[in-house]
Parts: structure tokens; C-alpha cells; sequence
């Protein structure tokens, strides 16, 4: 557990930003390096606070962990405190405290074939998921990855979409946005309607998916009338949170914190849950 | 058994003040009622409620006050430290709480100190407190704590319990807590044989079995737009009930220092669940509504294996628009789910 | 009042019948006599459940604006105060007065179900005996309703006497250092649940400024700085919109004077802007004086 203080769950940790990039106009990826020592270890899917202390706080998917090296998030400028991060410059030191959540099944899908359907920055948590596949490639088959985006501006980690992923071994990588755009002769659609395009094979798949809620809604009955069964298919949920300890009561989806219980859930268990998301 | 003469409960006080810091039922003045400490008891001004049948504010504060400081930072240049964290571990007695009141305590217990993570603010402050339970004989117009599982005349998580008797408490020390506060004060109990008071009986009687059950499936059960019609979401019922206890946590700089706190919110706001992208999956009064009185009934329930609301009554009596939590239970017990 | 109880269900049960509404906003009664409860009745099965008797003191303007956005008709009885709060939400044009068949009653004035409810519950030392009108009700300076489509009861006397803002030049006569202690006893007492907000018909704002964060002008700490802000970041947002119903306060879980500041700035607003009460009458198109400028515009206080 990283924090400043290992007595406090509340209490962040200290990190330096050691590099940012832009990955569009409104989304930067931000390199952490811990300070202090402690050892950070986050696994896909596993959701980290992130601190600008005198601002506020932000609960964010890990997008990636190399190792001790760094932690990558990705992370989307809507509100007060993602405008003040936007502002912050290489070297700052800002708070980090977690790891937060359950993750992704990373045992349990191994020797599957694994399907990665993301719409927007729905990709962030979802990459750290294909990068661990990538990473670990022979605990894994054949690697689908489907994203789509508002506009070709708006596709996130695009080096990796359009250079690095396709090039791996048995991976398939489909791109779409939502409207025609000059420069682009990709495909053009929603990803749910793409997903149905595609119409990739249920067996011995397991399907992940992330994006805006309203994308993940059309994304599981695309699926399920594709044939894919309730344990097959993975979301990854957000609420707005505050403490990320399952305390606050904020984040509450039926009697499950979303922080704390989640944010990943199969769709079997995401029946049982009320639909207040 | 052991007695304290209501003539030496003052005496007494005063004693168990030297040890701790003492929060009992007060009016202070003619405003609120609620559990303020006995150092601050200005004997012009405030009344004593021991006699009463509860106050409107419950003892929460006194483990989860409404504003608590977490940690405070500094920054310099590029860096930012974590100048403190704000444990308070002082001893604290609260003495004088009803079985709803420490059946809640005991809630918050589950809450804050299980479950993966140990909230270390709260856990201070409940290591160093004493329970002192005043058990309940009388109970009042809108109270319906045995029907939620609480027994009032044996308060759960009391590290003492008092029976009042009329001119005295019957004195039971339970823990070893207990045993160590009244040995604070055992120059000033006697030892002699009283009659055990005798329970009333209840004005509101709620049936709660099966309640939690039902409520499983209830989720989009047209009776929500009904009973959630005249709530104006004004969250009075979230801030005297016993055992709410969502938290916001918020910032407070100055110049380049500043600090962290939390601070008491509540369910029914419409920003609650307000996310900084726009959607807000809770934006309706009727979804909070629900969603209050599922975590009550059903929710924490299912979590924790028992019901968060304790029957204290307080909401009844305190909602602008006269909702009931106890007529909420029976007319879910008494709902057609077949619809 | 029984026989105004029975010609409301009388002209509910008829608009109903004709189609004139789609709900009707009145009161029930709870299980104990000293409860009525707001009611909104959605079709004449409902209408049975309507009462009108000495304990409807709710301000149901307050709920016009659950329908704000909606295209419902909609039938409401109102007293004096709250058909002020009409007039209020006209004037603010959150609501639209075709949508509106308002039942004016003549109000003697009320008594106070949630004082009943809390000095019955054994929360409360019980010396104030609940025989009497509310505290709001004492201090009424309209009983009778300044807008309506139709009038039940008889005209009657407001029951304001004497000095109207004795308690507030009370305090005004303190010294800054008085003035100062006095509210800072009584609004440190604040517990931020924001009820006096929620129940305030004048508080209409879809996104109120204690909900912003970008930036946030008001912490939330329940510190005596944080909580005289809010109380008077919000009473000043109240000059010259304030009906005066008192629900703020009867509503207060803590017992705070919050209509004294509130008659404060009605005082100011009237020797400053006025003579001026708010909602007293409808002119189509009138806006309050604070949302006004005129080059003219009193600014000795400033």
C-alpha cells in the first residue's frame, strides 16, 4: 500500500512527474516516478488517487506500471482539479495514494483469446490489460483490440494503435471514429456497430470493455446477441469517489463500493447489481 | 449490585471529567440538544437531558465529528510534504447514549474499521472512548429499535451500562473498559438491592422480517415514485440520524500551505454522485430516495449483515415532510411485487 | 376548517374530473393528530386523502419546482406565505402560471407539526406546550392569499402587532463587537445540512453557488468563519426575493434565527429600494429590486 503514511489509507504519497506527453487536446499522460521507496505495485485494472494537494483529489485507472521505472495515467481534462493537472510541469511533485480495486482477472483469463473493445478514454484502463497480455504474450491467444473515438484528434496512444500493437504477434488492431474526417480512410462508426461488423467469435474468448457508459450499454447487448455468455464479458465501472476505501458511501452501486469491491466487474455480476450507473 | 445516587451524579461527573472528556445529552440553552461536553456545561443556560428519552443530535460527532482534519501539506518550489496527520487519541467517555445510539456506534464500527481498510481517524478515537449505555424503559412516540434487532434494555458495545431506577442508576460495568471508568468513581456507589425497571411498551411497531429480502428485488418497484413525491431532499434525516455516515473530503489552503479535512454529507444532494464529466447516475430525488432507504434496509444488510438504521426515530420527527422511515418498512412489508 | 377541507376535495375531485389538472398539491394527514404532511395527489382516487386543518403550515409553493421542467397542470392550495412564493417563482419565471389553478385559502394561521412532532418524540424538554400558532405564524403580515384562481375562507387580520422588526433593531442597537459575538454563539451552532436551503422558495437556482467547485466560495468546514459565509452569502442572495414564509427556520434542526437576518435585509431592501415587499402581488414581467441597476441606486451602505 502506497501512502505517506502507512498508518492512514487516507494519506497520499509523495511522487515526482518525471515526464507528460499529449496524447490529444484534451488528454495527457502523466510518468510518476515513486520517491520514497516503498514499492508500488498496481496490476491492470487497479485504480490509484491522484493528489494535487491543494486542489483536490482524483480517482484514476492506472494505465500502465512499468515495473519500479513509473506509473502511467491517462488522464482526461473535465473538471476542477484534471484543469489544475493539466497546468503542472515535469518535475512537480503531486500525491499518489493506492492501489485501489480488484483489477482485471489476469489468471483467469490466461490461455483465452482476449477481445478489447474501448471507446474514448474508456482505453486507459483497458490498455493496462493489453499490456500485460503483450507482455506476457504466451499466457494469452489470439488479442483482438477494437477502439473507437469522436474524431481522429480524440484517439488516445496512438503510437501504440497504429505502430506498436499491430505489430505483435497474432493481434488484430480496428480503429474507428465517429464521423468522416479528411485524412482518415479507416473505418467510420460507432464501436458497437463496428463490434457487429466484425462479429468476433465467441469461443474461448473473453471480452473486455471500457468507454462511456452509454457506449458500454450498446457494447453488451451487441455482445450478447453475438453469443457471448454473462462470465465472458468484463467492464470496468466508474463513480465519482473520494475516499477510494470503500468508506465515504459515495461510490455505492447497490451494497458494492465500486472503489473498494470493484471497479471491475463481469457482467453476470453486474445483473445482480441495480442499474444506477 | 452497584448504585449511583442521582444526588452524586454531578460529583460524579466531575471525577469521570478528570479522566476524560465527557460528552452527555445536553440543551444548550434554549436552542439544540445534542451530546456536548460536560467541561462546556454552563449550569445557567443548559439542561441536562439524561431524563429524557434521547436528544435530536445523536453522539456521532463525538467519533465522527461533522468537521475533522485529516492532514495538512506545504509547498515549496516543485515539492509538497505532508507536514501532519491529525490523530486525535485523547479519552473520551460518552456517557448517557441510548441502545439505538450505541447499536449505531457499533455500525460504524463495521464500517470504519473492517473491510479491507482501517480508517485510522476514527480508529483513534473509538480506542480511547468509553460507552457508558443508559438503558431505555420508556420508549417514545416514533421509536421502533427492537423491531430493527436492537434491545434497549441492554445496550450492545456498552463498556457500562446505567438503569435509571428514579433516584438512582443501577451501575454494570461489562468491560474491562468499564471496569477501569467505574473504578474512577467507586467512592461514590453504593452497594444495595433495587428493583429493575419494567419496559413499556412501543408506540410505532414496525415488522422488518423479510423486509431486507423483499427489498432485493425491489429496485424498480413503482412505489419509490410515491413515497419519494414530498421529499425535498433538504438531508436533515442524513445529519440527526445515529448512523449515517458518507463523508466528503475537501481541501483548505492558504497560501502555500494548507490542509485536508472531512466533513459530514449526505446521499440526498444532487451533487452527491455528480461526476466531473456530467453524468450524474443519482440525478433524480426519487434515485437518492431509493437509494437512502435501500442502503438502510437492505444494502448495508447485505454487506454487513445487519440493518444500518437502528430505530432511534429522530428523522420521523425531524422530516419537513413527514416521512417515515417506520411507514416506509411497512408499506414495503406490505407491497405487491407481483406487478 | 373542515368545511374548507371539504370544498378543496370538492374543487380537486371537479378539476380532476374535467381534466384541468394532471396533480393536485395539498396535504394529507399523518398517523397521529398533530401530523399533516404534504400530499400531491395524482388522480381522484387521491383526492379522498386531501385535509386542510390547523397543522398545514408547508409552504407548497416549494414543490412547484419537482415540475419545473415538466408540462404537467397542476392544482395547489396555498395560504398567504406560500402564495407569495407563486408570485416568487412567476416572477423568476421558473414556472408557468398557465400551468397553475391555485386554490387561495384565507389562513388564521397554523400551528406547528414539526414542533408537535419533536416535543412528542421525547427529543426535546417538553415546556413549550403545542397548543399554540407557530412561531411564523405570529409574525404573518399577509394571511391572505395575493393570487389565486379561486378563494375559500374569510378574509383575515394579519396577526403581526406592535413593532415588525422590534428583535432586529434590537440588534442593531449593539455595538459591532455585540452584533459580532451574538451571531457568531448562534450560527456557529450551523451544521451545514443546508435544509433552510432546499425548503426556501427563493432558492431556486439550478446550480446553487455552495455546490460549485470551480472555484468553491464557501468551504464546507463547520468552522464560525465557513458557516457565517454561507449564512450570509445566502441571505444576501435573499434581499428582496425573501416571501418571509419562515420555513428556514421552522425547518432548522438546530433552532438558528435564520428569519431574523432574513428580516434584516427585508428592512434594508424596503428603506433602501422600496417600499418593497416581495411576492405580494403579480405583474407580469416585474423583477425584484436587486435585480435591477439603476443609475440612481442607494449605495450609502456600501
Amino acid at each position: 500500500m502506497h501512502n505517506g503514511n502507512c498508518e492512514n489509507p487516507l494519506v497520499p504519497g509523495v511522487v515526482k512527474v518525471i515526464d507528460i506527453k499529449d496524447e490529444t487536446s484534451d488528454v495527457k499522460s502523466f510518468f510518476v516516478k515513486n520517491e520514497n521507496g516503498v514499492p508500488f505495485n498496481v496490476m491492470p485494472g487497479q485504480l490509484a488517487m491522484v493528489s494535487l494537494l491543494p486542489v483536490g483529489e482524483g480517482m484514476f485507472s492506472v494505465s500502465w506500471q512499468e515495473d519500479q521505472e513509473y506509473l502511467q495515467f491517462a488522464i482526461k481534462r473535465v473538471g476542477l482539479m484534471t484543469d489544475e493537472l493539466h497546468r503542472i510541469e515535469i518535475g512537480q511533485k503531486i500525491g499518489v495514494r493506492g492501489p485501489y480495486g480488484n483489477g482485471f482477472p489476469v489468471d483467469e483469463c490466461k490461455g483465452k483469446d482476449m477481445l478489447f473493445i474501448a471507446g474514448g478514454i474508456g482505453l486507459a484502463p483497458v490498455r493496462s490489460f493489453i499490456k500485460y497480455c503483450f507482455k506476457h504474450r504466451e499466457d494469452y491467444g489470439k488479442i483482438q483490440i477494437l477502439y473507437g473515438s469522436r474524431s481522429y484528434d480524440d484517439l488516445c496512444f496512438k503510437d501504440e494503435l497504429f505502430d506498436k500493437w499491430p505489430k505483435e504477434k497474432d493481434a488484430e488492431v480496428y480503429v474507428t471514429i465517429d464521423n468522416p474526417e479528411e485524412g482518415w480512410d479507416g473505418n467510420v462508426g460507432f464501436v458497437p456497430s463496428y463490434l457487429e461488423e466484425i462479429n468476433p467469435d465467441p469461443k474461448g474468448k473473453i471480452a473486455i470493455t471500457c468507454g462511456p457508459p452509454i457506449m458500454i450499454k450498446f457494447v453488451l447487448k451487441a455482445l450478447e446477441k453475438m453469443g457471448y455468455s454473462d462470465e465472458q464479458v468484463i467492464t470496468t465501472l466508474e463513480m465519482r469517489m473520494k475516499c477510494g476505501i470503500g468508506k465515504c458511501g459515495r461510490c455505492n452501486i447497490g451494497s458494492e463500493y465500486v472503489c473498494l469491491d470493484g471497479p471491475v466487474y463481469n457482467l453476470a455480476q453486474l445483473k445482480k447489481l441495480p442499474p444506477e450507473w | 449490585m452497584q448504585i449511583l445516587d442521582k444526588k452524586r451524579l454531578e460529583n460524579a461527573l466531575d471525577k469521570l471529567a478528570g479522566t476524560a472528556e465527557v460528552f452527555l445529552p445536553v440543551k444548550k440553552g434554549t436552542a439544540q440538544s445534542g451530546f456536548y461536553s460536560w467541561k462546556t456545561f454552563d449550569k445557567e443556560q443548559d439542561t441536562l437531558m439524561l431524563d429524557a428519552l434521547n436528544v435530536l443530535l445523536p453522539p456521532k460527532n463525538v467519533l465522527f465529528p461533522q468537521t475533522e482534519k485529516m492532514y495538512s501539506f506545504k509547498e515549496e518550489g516543485e515539492g509538497i510534504e505532508i507536514t501532519g496527520t491529525y490523530e486525535d487519541s485523547k479519552a473520551t467517555i460518552i456517557f448517557g447514549t441510548r441502545a439505538c445510539d450505541a447499536a449505531a456506534i457499533e455500525r460504524f464500527d463495521d464500517v470504519f474499521l473492517t473491510r479491507g481498510y482501517e480508517d485510522t481517524l476514527y480508529k483513534s478515537r473509538r480506542e480511547n472512548t468509553v460507552i457508558i449505555a443508559n438503558a431505555c424503559y420508556e420508549p417514545g412516540q416514533n421509536c421502533f429499535c427492537t423491531s430493527m434487532g436492537i434491545n434497549p434494555t441492554d445496550p450492545a458495545a456498552a463498556d457500562v451500562i446505567i438503569r435509571d431506577t428514579g433516584d438512582a442508576y443501577i451501575w454494570e460495568a461489562l468491560s474491562s473498559k468499564g471496569e477501569k471508568v467505574t473504578g474512577t468513581i467507586s467512592g461514590l456507589l453504593e452497594s444495595r438491592e433495587v428493583k429493575l425497571p419494567e419496559l413499556k411498551s412501543f408506540n410505532t411497531i414496525v415488522d422488518y422480517n423479510g423486509v431486507a429480502e423483499k427489498l432485493k428485488n425491489m429496485f424498480e418497484h413503482p412505489i419509490w415514485d410515491r413515497l419519494s413525491q414530498t421529499c425535498q431532499s433538504c438531508g436533515i434525516c442524513t445529519y440527526v440520524c445515529p448512523s449515517c455516515y458518507c463523508f466528503d473530503i475537501q481541501v483548505k489552503t492558504r497560501g502555500n500551505q494548507g490542509y485536508r479535512f472531512r466533513c459530514w454529507d449526505s446521499c440526498m444532494y444532487s451533487e452527491y454522485t455528480q461526476m466531473a464529466g456530467g453524468h450524474n447516475p443519482r440525478g433524480d430525488v426519487k434515485e437518492r430516495f431509493r437509494n437512502r432507504f435501500l442502503h438502510k434496509l437492505e444494502f448495508f444488510n447485505e454487506r454487513y449483515g445487519k440493518p444500518l438504521c437502528t430505530g432511534c426515530g429522530r428523522c420521523i420527527a425531524a422530516c419537513p415532510a413527514g416521512i417515515s422511515i417506520a411507514e416506509i418498512i411497512s408499506e414495503i412489508k406490505e407491497a405487491d411485487t407481483d406487478a | 376548517m373542515k368545511e374548507i377541507g371539504n370544498k378543496i376535495r370538492e374543487i380537486a375531485s371537479r378539476l380532476f374530473n374535467d381534466g384541468q389538472v394532471d396533480i393536485f398539491i395539498a396535504w394529507r394527514k399523518g398517523n397521529v393528530d398533530y401530523q399533516t404532511k404534504p400530499y400531491i395527489a395524482k388522480s381522484i382516487e387521491d383526492v379522498n386523502n386531501i385535509v386542510f386543518d390547523e397543522y398545514s403550515i408547508h409552504v407548497l409553493s416549494n414543490y412547484l419546482l419537482k415540475f419545473r421542467d415538466g408540462k404537467e397542470k397542476i392544482g395547489i392550495v396555498v395560504k398567504g406565505c406560500d402564495s407569495r412564493g407563486i408570485v416568487r417563482l412567476l416572477e423568476d419565471q421558473q414556472i408557468e402560471r398557465e400551468r397553475l389553478y391555485i386554490i387561495g385559502v384565507c389562513c388564521p394561521g397554523m400551528k406547528d407539526p414539526l414542533k408537535a412532532m419533536k416535543d412528542h418524540s421525547g427529543l426535546t424538554e417538553q415546556i413549550e406546550t403545542t397548543d399554540g400558532l407557530a412561531a411564523k405564524c405570529l409574525a404573518c403580515i399577509e394571511p391572505n392569499p395575493v393570487i389565486y384562481d379561486e378563494i375559500l375562507g374569510e378574509p383575515q387580520e394579519p396577526n403581526q402587532k406592535g413593532e415588525r422588526f422590534a428583535q432586529v433593531i434590537e440588534i442593531e442597537n449593539m455595538s459591532p463587537d455585540e452584533r459580532y459575538k451574538f451571531f457568531e454563539s448562534t450560527l456557529s451552532q450551523c451544521i451545514r445540512c443546508y435544509a433552510c436551503r432546499q425548503v426556501c422558495v427563493a432558492c431556486n437556482c439550478r446550480g446553487c453557488i455552495f455546490d460549485e467547485m470551480k472555484p468553491q466560495w464557501v468551504g464546507r468546514e463547520t468552522s464560525v468563519s465557513d458557516n457565517l459565509m454561507y449564512h450570509l452569502v445566502k441571505a444576501s442572495h435573499m434581499a428582496g426575493r425573501c416571501i418571509e414564509c419562515g420555513e428556514c427556520e421552522r425547518v432548522c434542526p438546530v433552532n438558528i434565527p435564520l428569519m431574523l437576518i432574513n428580516q434584516k435585509l427585508i428592512k434594508d431592501v424596503n428603506e433602501f429600494f422600496g417600499p418593497y415587499e416581495a411576492g405580494m402581488q403579480y405583474i407580469e414581467g416585474a423583477i425584484p429590486p436587486l435585480s435591477v441597476y439603476k443609475e440612481d441606486d442607494p449605495d450609502n451602505f456600501i
